[in-house]
């Protein structure tokens, strides 16, 4: 699994060391404990996915939390929280529904960070060029970029998709629409 | 499994490593081979055993690389395999994959990705097709004639300096393979993708081995061949 950060943060040391250990074991992932929330926070866990924290520790500091709140889990003290569409879990509820919140919650973390090879707008752009038959110094050109800028992203492009020639490169540009016929400039350029 | 040596039975080769047959094919051994060693095999068939082991073995472990092992045969016994290998791409292997392909497309009418990766295995055949082409009019001949002129023991071959290993062939295979695994999308039938699929990847393997015995082997011995013919005359 991909490196995610997960922070619970509460007082309630049982809570915490449970969760610690069930995060570990269900999805490989380690969490970190913050025992409580201090006024260091925001800079110190800024690379933090998920916070995971119980009502008490949401009170306390709600000016931290409220920004975060697409990536906070609040553990409520409470029931009637089953129907709720929040990041919300009921510390009452069996375990089933418990795992399967935590996982929903930590899938969606994983679906906003991606893969990782995901293209970047950029190296569209150098893929679309490329795809289209034209050579590295002509993509330079009409990209105002440097050659060898060019040549970064071809190799961060051919890393991420596991396409090395020009014609792979073409028909993947052409199944994602980001052209719309190969040319047959590209057939002499291979 | 261990390297295959002249007491291994050829059944117990086939049943580990199945894409071995393609190799096996090509000296004349069809199935059914029972449960005879390659020794017996090779004599009955009258093949050179040290030949025959060691293309098998470079064909099944990648990292086995006789760079000296080659230079008991000849250009000739060399020669005569790849033309094998030539034969068995245009006859069966490809017209094979294009076959399930046309079937995959035709069940699949939904998806419109795969006629564009079909295209793609088309240029891949037309390339092949032009270096068999090549082989046959101009390189193997070439080879042969300076063969013919060169008195034995008068060969000094290097190490193939130009790895080559930037191969568009395998380059485009390779990225078909990878189209199908990572970046396929939309329905498809799924029993036939899978055999274009094996298809591919089994042709993939067989392309790349057939390169490190071009690249490695016969470019060397070629490079020699024709350095002494040129001396001769």
């Amino acid at each position: 699994m991909q490196t995610v950060n997960i922070a619970v943060i509460t007082r309630d040391t049982i809570l915490a060391v449970g969760l610690k250990h069930l995060i570990r074991n269900m999805f490989g992932i380690k969490a970190t404990i913050i025992p409580s929330v201090a006024d260091n926070l925001p800079t110190e866990y800024a690379n933090t996915d998920l916070f995971i924290t119980d009502s008490e520790g949401f009170a306390t500091n709600p000016e931290f939390f409220i920004p975060r709140r697409n990536r906070t889990m609040v553990i409520a003290a409470t029931c009637n929280c089953n129907d709720s569409k929040g990041m919300l879990l009921d510390r009452h509820a069996d375990e089933t529904t418990i795992i399967s919140r935590l996982t929903e919650a930590i899938d969606q973390v994983c679906d906003t960070l991606g893969t990782g090879n995901e293209l970047s707008q950029r190296e569209i752009d150098v893929l679309a060029q490329v795809a289209s038959g034209y050579t590295n110094k002509e993509i330079a050109d009409n990209l105002s970029i440097s050659v060898n800028t060019v040549l970064t992203h071809r190799k961060n492009i051919t890393a991420k998709l596991g396409i090395k020639s020009v014609s792979g490169l073409s028909v993947y540009a052409m199944m994602n629409g980001y052209i719309s016929s190969v040319p047959d400039s590209t057939k002499s350029n291979i | 499994m261990a390297l295959v040596t002249p007491e291994t039975k050829l059944c117990d080769v086939i049943l580990d490593e199945p894409s071995a047959i393609t190799v096996i094919n090509r000296f004349g051994i069809s199935l059914g081979v029972g449960d005879k060693n390659v020794r017996t095999i090779c004599a009955q068939k009258g093949i050179d055993i040290n030949f025959f082991l060691t293309i098998l073995n470079a064909y099944i472990y990648e990292s086995f690389f006789p760079e000296n092992g080659f230079d008991s045969f000849g250009a000739q016994e060399i020669i005569e395999y790849l033309e094998k290998t030539n034969q068995s791409y245009l006859k069966y292997q490809l017209p094979n994959i294009e076959r399930h392909f046309k079937a995959l497309i035709g069940h699949s009418d939904k998806n419109n990705n795969l006629p564009l990766l079909l295209n793609l295995y088309k240029e891949v055949k037309e390339e092949i097709i032009k270096r068999i082409d090549n082989d046959n009019k101009h390189w193997f001949a070439e080879i042969l004639r300076h063969e013919k002129d060169v008195a034995p023991g008068q060969l000094t071959i290097e190490a193939s300096d130009t790895q080559r290993t930037a191969d568009s062939i395998e380059d485009k295979l390779s990225d078909l393979k990878n189209m199908f695994v990572i970046h396929l999308r939309g329905d498809y039938d799924r029993n036939l993708c899978q055999a274009v699929l094996f298809a591919i990847i089994n042709f993939e393997k067989d392309i790349r081995q057939n390169n490190r015995i071009r690249n490695h082997i016969l470019y060397p011995l070629a490079v020699a061949l024709k350095k002494a013919s040129s001396t001769n005359n």
